[in-house]
Protein backbone atom coordinates (compact mmCIF):
# COMPACT_ATOMS: atom_id res chain seq x y z
CA UNK A 1 0.00 0.00 0.00
CA UNK A 2 1.24 3.41 -0.72
CA UNK A 3 3.43 4.82 2.44
CA UNK A 4 1.37 8.29 1.77
CA UNK A 5 -1.89 7.28 2.52
CA UNK A 6 -0.57 5.19 5.46
CA UNK A 7 1.55 7.25 6.77
CA UNK A 8 0.00 10.84 6.80
CA UNK A 9 -3.53 11.47 6.53
CA UNK A 10 -5.66 7.78 6.76
CA UNK A 11 -8.94 10.03 7.69
CA UNK A 12 -9.18 12.44 5.19
CA UNK A 13 -8.31 10.33 2.26
CA UNK A 14 -10.93 8.04 3.72
CA UNK A 15 -13.23 11.00 4.40
CA UNK A 16 -12.60 11.62 0.56
CA UNK A 17 -12.95 8.70 -0.95
CA UNK A 18 -14.89 6.46 1.61
CA UNK A 19 -15.45 4.12 -1.23
CA UNK A 20 -11.59 3.75 -2.13
CA UNK A 21 -10.93 2.13 1.44
CA UNK A 22 -14.21 0.37 2.21
CA UNK A 23 -13.96 -3.74 2.15
CA UNK A 24 -16.36 -5.47 -0.96
CA UNK A 25 -16.93 -2.26 -2.60
CA UNK A 26 -16.46 -2.89 -6.52
CA UNK A 27 -16.55 0.43 -7.77
CA UNK A 28 -13.78 -0.52 -10.29
CA UNK A 29 -12.80 3.11 -10.37
CA UNK A 30 -12.20 3.49 -6.80
CA UNK A 31 -10.35 0.16 -6.34
CA UNK A 32 -8.29 1.76 -8.89
CA UNK A 33 -7.79 4.38 -7.07
CA UNK A 34 -6.58 3.10 -3.89
CA UNK A 35 -4.46 0.10 -6.44
CA UNK A 36 -2.79 3.05 -8.25
CA UNK A 37 -1.28 4.71 -5.38
CA UNK A 38 0.53 1.29 -4.86
CA UNK A 39 1.69 1.07 -8.81
CA UNK A 40 2.77 4.53 -8.23
CA UNK A 41 5.84 2.81 -5.91
CA UNK A 42 7.61 1.78 -9.35
CA UNK A 43 7.70 4.85 -10.83
CA UNK A 44 11.43 6.01 -10.22
CA UNK A 45 11.34 9.05 -12.69
CA UNK A 46 10.21 12.50 -11.68
CA UNK A 47 13.28 14.41 -10.91
CA UNK A 48 15.11 17.69 -11.21
CA UNK A 49 17.30 15.81 -14.43
CA UNK A 50 14.82 13.02 -15.46
CA UNK A 51 17.66 10.58 -14.16
CA UNK A 52 18.82 10.98 -10.62
CA UNK A 53 14.83 10.27 -9.34
CA UNK A 54 14.91 8.37 -5.88
CA UNK A 55 11.16 9.46 -5.34
CA UNK A 56 7.66 8.18 -6.44
CA UNK A 57 4.86 10.28 -7.02
CA UNK A 58 1.99 11.33 -4.91
CA UNK A 59 -1.27 9.30 -5.71
CA UNK A 60 -4.38 11.40 -6.52
CA UNK A 61 -5.62 12.58 -3.98
CA UNK A 62 -2.81 13.87 -2.53
CA UNK A 63 -0.70 15.12 -5.26
CA UNK A 64 -4.30 17.46 -5.88
CA UNK A 65 -3.91 18.91 -2.57
CA UNK A 66 -0.19 19.82 -2.66
CA UNK A 67 -0.61 21.03 -6.20
CA UNK A 68 2.08 18.60 -7.04
CA UNK A 69 2.65 15.06 -8.25
CA UNK A 70 5.77 15.01 -7.42
CA UNK A 71 7.31 14.59 -4.08
CA UNK A 72 11.11 15.42 -5.08
CA UNK A 73 9.41 18.98 -6.08
CA UNK A 74 6.81 19.43 -3.30
CA UNK A 75 8.12 22.57 -1.46
CA UNK A 76 5.35 23.75 1.73
CA UNK A 77 5.61 27.21 3.25
CA UNK A 78 3.69 28.26 6.17
CA UNK A 79 1.39 25.35 6.50
CA UNK A 80 2.56 22.47 8.72
CA UNK A 81 0.53 19.96 6.38
CA UNK A 82 -1.57 20.73 3.47
CA UNK A 83 -5.51 21.87 3.24
CA UNK A 84 -7.62 18.78 2.62
CA UNK A 85 -10.44 19.60 -0.10
CA UNK A 86 -13.54 18.25 1.53
CA UNK A 87 -17.24 18.39 -0.48
CA UNK A 88 -20.09 19.15 1.92
CA UNK A 89 -22.66 17.61 -0.39
CA UNK A 90 -22.21 14.93 -3.06
CA UNK A 91 -21.68 17.44 -6.20
CA UNK A 92 -18.81 18.99 -4.72
CA UNK A 93 -17.33 15.52 -3.47
CA UNK A 94 -17.64 14.20 -7.04
CA UNK A 95 -16.16 17.71 -8.17
CA UNK A 96 -13.30 17.65 -6.06
CA UNK A 97 -12.55 13.39 -7.79
CA UNK A 98 -12.99 15.35 -11.37
CA UNK A 99 -10.73 18.34 -10.30
CA UNK A 100 -7.91 15.55 -8.72
CA UNK A 101 -7.76 13.20 -11.77
CA UNK A 102 -8.10 16.25 -14.43
CA UNK A 103 -5.07 17.93 -12.14
CA UNK A 104 -2.61 14.09 -11.98
CA UNK A 105 -3.04 14.04 -15.94
CA UNK A 106 -2.38 17.33 -16.08
CA UNK A 107 1.02 17.27 -13.75
CA UNK A 108 1.93 14.25 -15.88
CA UNK A 109 1.22 16.50 -19.21
CA UNK A 110 3.76 19.20 -18.31
CA UNK A 111 6.39 16.29 -17.06
CA UNK A 112 5.66 14.44 -20.62
CA UNK A 113 6.21 17.72 -22.19
CA UNK A 114 10.04 17.82 -21.50
CA UNK A 115 10.17 14.22 -20.64
CA UNK A 116 8.79 12.77 -24.02
CA UNK A 117 10.39 9.75 -24.37
CA UNK A 118 9.17 8.34 -20.77
CA UNK A 119 7.21 5.39 -21.64
CA UNK A 120 5.80 4.22 -17.92
CA UNK A 121 5.18 8.16 -17.39
CA UNK A 122 3.17 8.01 -20.63
CA UNK A 123 1.09 4.54 -19.64
CA UNK A 124 0.19 6.26 -16.56
CA UNK A 125 -0.86 9.43 -18.00
CA UNK A 126 -3.10 7.06 -20.06
CA UNK A 127 -4.26 5.67 -17.01
CA UNK A 128 -5.05 9.14 -15.45
CA UNK A 129 -6.71 10.56 -18.38
CA UNK A 130 -9.32 7.55 -18.93
CA UNK A 131 -10.10 7.37 -15.18
CA UNK A 132 -10.84 11.19 -15.73
CA UNK A 133 -12.75 11.05 -18.76
CA UNK A 134 -15.04 8.54 -17.24
CA UNK A 135 -15.57 10.30 -13.35
CA UNK A 136 -16.68 13.43 -16.23
CA UNK A 137 -18.95 11.41 -17.17
CA UNK A 138 -19.92 10.17 -14.00
CA UNK A 139 -20.84 13.79 -12.87
CA UNK A 140 -22.29 15.44 -15.96
CA UNK A 141 -24.94 12.75 -16.29
CA UNK A 142 -25.95 13.37 -12.50
CA UNK A 143 -24.85 17.42 -12.08
CA UNK A 144 -24.99 18.64 -15.90
CA UNK A 145 -22.12 19.36 -18.42
CA UNK A 146 -18.93 20.69 -17.65
CA UNK A 147 -18.43 21.04 -21.08
CA UNK A 148 -20.56 22.67 -23.49
CA UNK A 149 -20.82 19.60 -25.82
CA UNK A 150 -21.87 17.12 -23.27
CA UNK A 151 -25.42 19.22 -23.17
CA UNK A 152 -28.34 17.07 -23.35
CA UNK A 153 -31.76 16.68 -23.34
CA UNK A 154 -33.98 19.58 -22.69
CA UNK A 155 -34.12 22.46 -21.36
CA UNK A 156 -30.76 23.96 -22.17
CA UNK A 157 -28.48 22.96 -19.34
CA UNK A 158 -25.47 24.40 -19.87
CA UNK A 159 -26.31 27.75 -18.63
CA UNK A 160 -27.72 26.44 -15.08
CA UNK A 161 -25.91 27.41 -11.83
CA UNK A 162 -23.70 27.17 -10.19
CA UNK A 163 -21.31 28.97 -11.93
CA UNK A 164 -17.56 28.02 -11.13
CA UNK A 165 -16.16 31.03 -9.21
CA UNK A 166 -19.74 30.96 -7.05
CA UNK A 167 -19.59 30.01 -3.50
CA UNK A 168 -21.25 26.55 -2.61
CA UNK B 1 -8.54 27.79 -29.74
CA UNK B 2 -9.49 27.23 -26.37
CA UNK B 3 -12.84 25.76 -24.77
CA UNK B 4 -14.22 26.46 -21.35
CA UNK B 5 -14.06 23.50 -18.84
CA UNK B 6 -16.78 24.81 -16.06
CA UNK B 7 -15.05 24.35 -12.85
CA UNK B 8 -12.13 25.75 -11.26
CA UNK B 9 -8.63 23.61 -11.50
CA UNK B 10 -9.26 23.71 -7.88
CA UNK B 11 -11.72 24.96 -5.68
CA UNK B 12 -12.49 28.54 -4.08
CA UNK B 13 -15.21 28.68 -1.34
CA UNK B 14 -14.33 31.88 0.83
CA UNK B 15 -16.88 32.22 3.61
CA UNK B 16 -15.91 35.36 5.14
CA UNK B 17 -15.09 38.59 3.20
CA UNK B 18 -11.94 40.20 3.68
CA UNK B 19 -11.93 43.39 1.42
CA UNK B 20 -8.25 44.54 2.66
CA UNK B 21 -7.44 40.88 1.41
CA UNK B 22 -8.79 41.34 -1.83
CA UNK B 23 -6.36 44.24 -2.14
CA UNK B 24 -3.50 42.89 -1.56
CA UNK B 25 -4.39 39.61 -4.25
CA UNK B 26 -5.48 41.95 -6.63
CA UNK B 27 -1.71 42.47 -7.70
CA UNK B 28 -1.87 38.24 -8.86
CA UNK B 29 -4.48 39.00 -11.38
CA UNK B 30 -3.43 41.92 -13.02
CA UNK B 31 -0.07 43.18 -11.14
CA UNK B 32 3.85 42.52 -12.65
CA UNK B 33 4.42 38.64 -11.32
CA UNK B 34 0.59 38.29 -11.64
CA UNK B 35 -1.39 35.22 -13.66
CA UNK B 36 -2.35 37.32 -16.42
CA UNK B 37 0.70 38.58 -17.42
CA UNK B 38 1.99 34.96 -17.18
CA UNK B 39 -0.23 33.87 -19.41
CA UNK B 40 0.18 36.28 -22.08
CA UNK B 41 4.19 35.92 -21.38
CA UNK B 42 4.27 32.37 -22.58
CA UNK B 43 1.68 32.02 -24.79
CA UNK B 44 2.93 34.87 -26.87
CA UNK B 45 6.85 33.18 -26.56
CA UNK B 46 5.78 30.16 -27.93
CA UNK B 47 6.00 31.09 -32.15
CA UNK B 48 9.68 31.21 -31.63
CA UNK B 49 10.41 28.16 -29.84
CA UNK B 50 13.06 26.07 -31.69
CA UNK B 51 11.12 22.69 -31.27
CA UNK B 52 7.79 20.75 -30.57
CA UNK B 53 9.43 20.60 -26.82
CA UNK B 54 9.47 24.15 -26.44
CA UNK B 55 6.01 24.80 -28.26
CA UNK B 56 4.26 22.33 -26.16
CA UNK B 57 5.53 23.78 -22.79
CA UNK B 58 4.75 26.66 -23.64
CA UNK B 59 1.02 26.08 -24.52
CA UNK B 60 0.20 24.15 -21.77
CA UNK B 61 1.32 26.43 -18.89
CA UNK B 62 0.20 29.53 -20.62
CA UNK B 63 -3.10 27.50 -20.75
CA UNK B 64 -2.61 26.67 -17.22
CA UNK B 65 -2.32 30.28 -16.09
CA UNK B 66 -5.21 31.50 -17.26
CA UNK B 67 -6.98 28.78 -15.20
CA UNK B 68 -5.31 30.19 -12.55
CA UNK B 69 -6.24 33.75 -13.56
CA UNK B 70 -9.99 32.25 -13.09
CA UNK B 71 -8.82 31.19 -9.47
CA UNK B 72 -7.50 34.24 -8.58
CA UNK B 73 -10.37 36.19 -10.27
CA UNK B 74 -13.38 33.68 -7.91
CA UNK B 75 -11.18 34.81 -4.81
CA UNK B 76 -11.60 38.37 -5.59
CA UNK B 77 -15.18 37.79 -6.08
CA UNK B 78 -15.89 35.69 -2.83
CA UNK B 79 -13.35 37.93 -0.94
CA UNK B 80 -15.46 41.19 -2.14
CA UNK B 81 -18.86 40.58 -2.51
CA UNK B 82 -21.34 41.85 -0.42
CA UNK B 83 -19.12 44.72 0.60
CA UNK B 84 -20.59 48.03 2.36
CA UNK B 85 -19.54 51.21 0.83
CA UNK B 86 -17.85 51.44 4.12
CA UNK B 87 -16.00 48.47 3.94
CA UNK B 88 -14.85 49.14 0.51
CA UNK B 89 -13.67 53.11 1.86
CA UNK B 90 -11.83 51.58 5.14
CA UNK B 91 -9.67 48.94 2.26
CA UNK B 92 -8.83 51.65 0.31
CA UNK B 93 -10.89 50.41 -2.72
CA UNK B 94 -13.60 52.81 -2.49
CA UNK B 95 -11.04 54.32 -5.92
CA UNK B 96 -11.67 51.07 -7.21
CA UNK B 97 -15.65 50.87 -6.92
CA UNK B 98 -15.90 54.65 -8.10
CA UNK B 99 -13.95 53.58 -11.18
CA UNK B 100 -16.01 49.83 -11.92
CA UNK B 101 -18.41 49.41 -9.69
CA UNK B 102 -18.18 45.57 -8.42
CA UNK B 103 -16.61 44.51 -11.50
CA UNK B 104 -13.41 42.91 -11.82
CA UNK B 105 -10.79 45.12 -13.05
CA UNK B 106 -6.94 43.98 -13.45
CA UNK B 107 -4.79 45.98 -11.56
CA UNK B 108 -1.87 45.59 -8.75
CA UNK B 109 -2.62 46.13 -5.42
CA UNK B 110 -1.85 49.85 -5.85
CA UNK B 111 -4.73 50.44 -8.44
CA UNK B 112 -2.32 50.42 -11.01
CA UNK B 113 -4.22 49.16 -14.27
CA UNK B 114 -2.65 46.07 -15.93
CA UNK B 115 0.42 46.59 -17.54
CA UNK B 116 1.35 44.81 -21.13
CA UNK B 117 5.21 45.88 -20.63
CA UNK B 118 5.03 43.23 -17.71
CA UNK B 119 5.27 40.90 -20.55
CA UNK B 120 8.77 39.73 -21.18
CA UNK B 121 9.73 38.58 -24.22
CA UNK B 122 13.07 39.03 -26.30
CA UNK B 123 13.10 37.15 -29.36
CA UNK B 124 15.56 34.78 -28.07
CA UNK B 125 14.25 31.45 -26.80
CA UNK B 126 16.91 31.24 -23.90
CA UNK B 127 16.31 35.19 -22.87
CA UNK B 128 12.51 34.35 -22.98
CA UNK B 129 12.53 30.73 -21.20
CA UNK B 130 15.08 32.07 -17.97
CA UNK B 131 12.64 35.19 -18.08
CA UNK B 132 9.55 32.65 -16.93
CA UNK B 133 12.25 31.13 -14.58
CA UNK B 134 12.25 34.26 -13.07
CA UNK B 135 8.93 35.14 -13.38
CA UNK B 136 7.62 31.83 -11.63
CA UNK B 137 10.41 32.63 -8.97
CA UNK B 138 8.87 36.22 -8.65
CA UNK B 139 5.13 34.67 -8.92
CA UNK B 140 5.68 32.19 -6.02
CA UNK B 141 7.53 35.00 -3.43
CA UNK B 142 4.47 36.82 -4.16
CA UNK B 143 1.72 34.38 -3.39
CA UNK B 144 4.04 33.88 0.18
CA UNK B 145 3.82 37.39 0.88
CA UNK B 146 0.21 37.05 0.33
CA UNK B 147 0.18 33.80 2.64
CA UNK B 148 1.57 35.92 5.28
CA UNK B 149 -0.76 38.53 5.57
CA UNK B 150 -3.62 35.88 5.87
CA UNK B 151 -4.66 32.97 8.61
CA UNK B 152 -7.85 32.26 6.89
CA UNK B 153 -7.80 28.68 5.89
CA UNK B 154 -9.70 29.34 3.05
CA UNK B 155 -7.84 31.72 1.47
CA UNK B 156 -4.68 29.77 2.08
CA UNK B 157 -5.43 26.49 0.52
CA UNK B 158 -6.01 28.38 -2.81
CA UNK B 159 -2.78 30.51 -2.62
CA UNK B 160 -0.79 27.64 -1.26
CA UNK B 161 -2.14 25.34 -4.29
CA UNK B 162 -1.21 28.59 -7.18
CA UNK B 163 2.08 29.10 -5.08
CA UNK B 164 3.05 25.26 -5.64
CA UNK B 165 2.28 25.58 -9.69
CA UNK B 166 4.72 28.53 -9.71
CA UNK B 167 6.92 25.97 -8.11
CA UNK B 168 6.70 22.86 -10.69
CA UNK B 169 6.48 25.15 -13.80
CA UNK B 170 9.96 26.37 -12.59
CA UNK B 171 10.98 23.04 -12.90
CA UNK B 172 9.79 22.28 -16.48
CA UNK B 173 10.85 25.42 -17.72
CA UNK B 174 14.44 24.70 -15.90
CA UNK B 175 14.23 21.75 -17.81
CA UNK B 176 13.83 23.14 -21.58
CA UNK B 177 16.23 25.50 -20.61
CA UNK B 178 18.77 23.33 -20.23
CA UNK B 179 17.68 20.91 -22.71
CA UNK B 180 17.76 24.01 -25.09
CA UNK B 181 21.33 24.63 -23.98
CA UNK B 182 22.97 21.05 -24.55
CA UNK B 183 21.63 20.54 -27.91
CA UNK B 184 23.19 24.49 -28.61
CA UNK B 185 26.49 23.34 -27.86
CA UNK B 186 26.14 19.78 -29.42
Amino acid sequence: MNNYINNMFPNEFMMAYPEAIKPGNVNELSMKLSKQAGDNMNFNKCGFDGKINPDNLYDVYNGFIRGNMFPNLFNQYKLSRPYDVKGDNERNELLNKVNAYCFAAHDLNLYLDTHPDDKAMIDLYNEFSADSKKIINEYESKFGPIFVNSNEGYPWSWNNEPWPWENR
Amino acid sequence: MWKYEKKLQYPVNIKKKNLKMAKCILTQYGGPAGELAAAWQYLDQRYIMPDDRGKALLTDIGTEELAHVEIISAMLYQLMKDATKEELKEAGLDGQYAQFGMDLFPSDSFGNPFNMTYIKVAGDYIADIESNMGAEQRARATYEHLMDLTDDPDILAPLSFLREREIVHYQRFKELRDYYLKMKTR
